[in-house]
């Protein structure tokens, strides 16, 4: 009777998660090893036959100076994106909890003002900066000629446009963010306060060491990975903003994955930057996961 | 007689449906914001004429990148369409995968074809190595346009528009100079845009058999130390194309120079502020018979190998291409046509010039220095160009025009094996 109930457990579990499992499969794991094969190859999209090349679109991402410049171009991104996006975000949502207290419309409205961003479409958004940016007719040029400061060319600074895109990107994942260090707080017992109120620690400063941040450790490793994750994709700006120009100074993995294999049809070349980028993700995740968590679990 | 009425409509019927279903052609393209009316519009005036042949569009692509990726696709999931309009630049990538069929046996007598309006110019943008594998179907080239009320306040005049480029590029200096605001020119950093200036001075990318660079030969020189001077000393900003229609369209920028095919979206950017007019571009050479203009716009080629879908694919290709095909898309599209008899012939587009002094002046342009828009060949073609976009860019920004083209070459021909 047991191994009965247990089959039929066992076909229920295979019902629910087969599905999804078998889709997973085709749709990305099969797809992956496709790419991973092409990768070893120069393919070009559309033609008859190829040749094993083994390392040498490895090779040549690393070596060559474009390629180069897409994988140190992304690291750089990364890492003004991931500290900005998640110490702002972290400080509005504080604020916000704190504004909910004496006024609940306000923080509501705040709480969706900073959401905005993530709730537009991306590319529609990439338009409005590419106006406000614009080094003539742009609002921020403009203001910036108020005060009397010069003005900067934005995007076509190669200089400057990384970092241009970077702010852009910090202002597309604060709300994000946001929302998922509002639901952390949400979370955190009133009492925890209390005690450490009679602990001594009177002052907001205090509290935020003392409970908030400690309390906050789980949230904050998930937005660790979600932004670095986020931020390692950078594609919709960059490919409606600049193009990874200009001469690719803002040219970064997922744009360079997308202009070796689509507007050049170098498969293979953009296989081997596809497998890089997954091992860059999967490396950051694992990292993330195995020593951070250790230190951020209570329960 | 009943028998014969009987036998008659039998035959009839049976012939009837016959030639309904004789051949079916399908077609490819892309730009449906640009191009769906006039491909409908071809379509059915080819149908009501052949009505033996039924043609099919198939969904347009929405670029002619994204045309060209589809179109692979297609080969490798051997759905490819019979005929398709790829971009000018395009047709050699799927020449180089063996996709597209020589037109030579179908054209056969060149004299002929000829004197149906593909001139040598016009034949030249589907020509490789002495065959025939596509059409011109529409046809750009790099005008300049004007904002008449910059050059004005800038003490110019239209009348007397600069034909040289030392006379362009003072007027520049001068409109920049009116105001903090105020940009005198402005050119892409782009390859197809540095070919025409290179075919400008009589300068090609390549020899005649595409085995060695030759962009860093003086007239190479000269027109990468243009993009110096525009920067150097008409102040040009190094804002991207649509940054600079939306200066133009503002009526910030006074020169724009860009592909004849954005004349419609010019116009309509400007609207009531000020006439949008264009001018040629500059002939810089002294030697007028060496400039060409590398020619934007698209090509049909053919891809079925069937015999009589390929005679019937011929015969609408030639439509398309023919006279009435060529109103259509000049009127449609802001497109210069590629078949001389519309241009020589006023009963088709002698009222349309009339009207339009800029598309006429653009056109005149396009018929007579038009001339390939050379695509790198190789697995690195397209990625070479991009190169060269980035090495215009340096020199913009100040680098030196002769040592940065020498280096330039050099990686291209690494890049390209070539001499």
């Amino acid at each position: 009777m047991v191994g009965r109930r247990r089959i039929r457990e066992a076909l229920t579990d295979l019902l629910l998660a087969g599905p999804a499992t078998l889709a997973m499969l085709v749709l990305i794991f099969a797809p992956a090893l496709i790419v991973g094969v092409l990768s070893f190859t120069d393919y070009l999209f559309g033609a008859p036959d190829f040749n094993w090349v083994g390392f040498e679109n490895y090779r040549k991402l690393f070596t060559d100076e474009t390629g180069r410049r897409a994988v140190v171009n992304t690291l750089i991104y990364v890492a003004v994106v991931m500290p900005f996006s998640i110490m702002l975000s972290l400080a509005a949502a504080v604020g916000i909890q704190s504004v909910g207290r004496w006024n609940v419309w306000l923080a509501n409205f705040l709480r969706t003002a900073y959401f905005l961003p993530v709730a537009a479409t991306l590319v529609a958004m990439a338009t409005v900066w590419q106006m406000l940016l614009h080094p003539n007719l742009g609002l921020v040029n403009q203001v910036l000629a108020l005060v009397n400061l010069p003005g900067q060319e934005w995007l076509s600074d190669r200089s400057l446009v990384l970092f241009t895109l970077a702010v852009i990107g910090i202002w597309e994942t604060v709300g994000y963010n946001l929302i998922l260090f509002l639901a952390g707080l949400a979370t955190i017992p009133q009492s925890l306060y209390d005690a450490a109120e009679i602990d001594g620690a009177n002052r907001g400063w205090e509290k935020f060491w003392t409970v908030t941040w400690p309390m906050l450790g789980p949230t904050t490793l998930f937005v660790l990975v979600v932004t670095a994750t986020r931020s390692f994709r950078v594609f919709e700006t960059v490919a409606t903003l600049t193009n990874g120009g200009p001469g690719f100074a803002s040219d970064v993995l997922v744009f360079a994955m997308y202009r070796e294999g689509f507007v050049y049809f170098k498969a293979g070349y953009s296989g081997a930057i596809t497998m890089v980028f997954f091992f860059f993700i999967l490396t950051l995740t694992l990292t993330q996961l195995r020593i951070v968590e250790r230190k951020v679990h209570y329960q | 007689m009943k028998k014969f009425l009987i036998a008659a409509a039998a035959l009839s019927v049976f012939g009837f449906s016959a030639a309904q279903a004789e051949t079916t052609v399908r077609v490819h393209y892309a730009h449906p914001n640009l191009w769906k009316n006039v491909q409908e519009k071809i379509a059915q005036g080819f149908m009501a004429e052949n009505p033996g042949i039924k043609i099919v569009l198939d969904a347009p692509a929405k670029t002619y990148a994204e045309g060209a990726q589809e179109l692979l696709r297609g080969a490798v999931a051997k759905k490819l369409p019979d005929i398709a309009y790829v971009g000018l630049n395009r047709w050699r990538i799927l020449e180089a995968r063996k996709l597209t069929v020589a037109l030579d046996p179908l054209i056969g007598d060149p004299a002929k074809f000829e004197a149906m309006g593909y001139t040598p110019a016009l034949r030249s943008l589907g020509q490789y190595k002495g065959k025939q594998y596509a059409v011109a179907a529409s046809a750009s080239t790099l005008v300049i346009y004007v904002n008449p009320d910059l050059v004005k306040k800038a003490g110019g005049s239209m009348e007397n528009f600069p034909r040289d480029f030392d006379g362009l590029i003072a007027l520049a200096t001068k409109i920049s100079a009116l105001g903090p605001n105020i940009d005198g020119v402005w050119v892409a950093a782009h390859d197809w845009r540095f070919q025409s200036m290179l075919g400008s001075y009589g300068g090609r990318p390549m020899n005649e058999d595409e085995t060695a660079i030759t962009f860093d030969s003086p007239a190479g020189i000269s027109a990468a130390t243009l993009y110096s001077r525009f920067s150097k000393e008409a102040g040009m900003k190094k804002y991207g194309g649509n940054e600079a229609r939306q200066a133009f369209a503002a009526g910030v920028l006074g020169i724009y120079i860009d592909s004849s095919s954005y004349l419609t979206r010019m116009v309509e950017g400007a609207g009531d502020r000020f006439k949008v007019t264009v001018e040629p571009f500059i002939v810089a050479a002294k030697d007028k018979s060496s400039v060409y203009f590398p020619t934007g716009g698209s090509a049909i080629v053919m891809f079925t190998k069937d015999k009589a879908k390929q005679e019937a694919a011929w015969k609408y290709m030639l439509y398309a291409t023919g006279p009435e095909g060529a109103k259509l898309v000049v009127e449609n599209s802001g497109y210069a046509p590629t078949n001389a008899i519309v241009l020589k012939d006023k009963k088709y587009l002698g009222d349309f010039y009339a009207k339009n002094e800029n598309s006429r002046r653009a056109h005149a342009q396009v018929a007579a220095y038009s001339g390939p828009w050379y695509a790198y060949p190789g697995s690195e073609g397209v990625a070479v160009t991009d190169l060269i976009g980035a090495a215009l860019v340096e020199i913009v920004e100040g680098a030196d025009p002769a040592a940065k083209m020498k280096a330039l070459a050099d990686t291209v021909r690494g890049k390209l094996n070539m001499k």
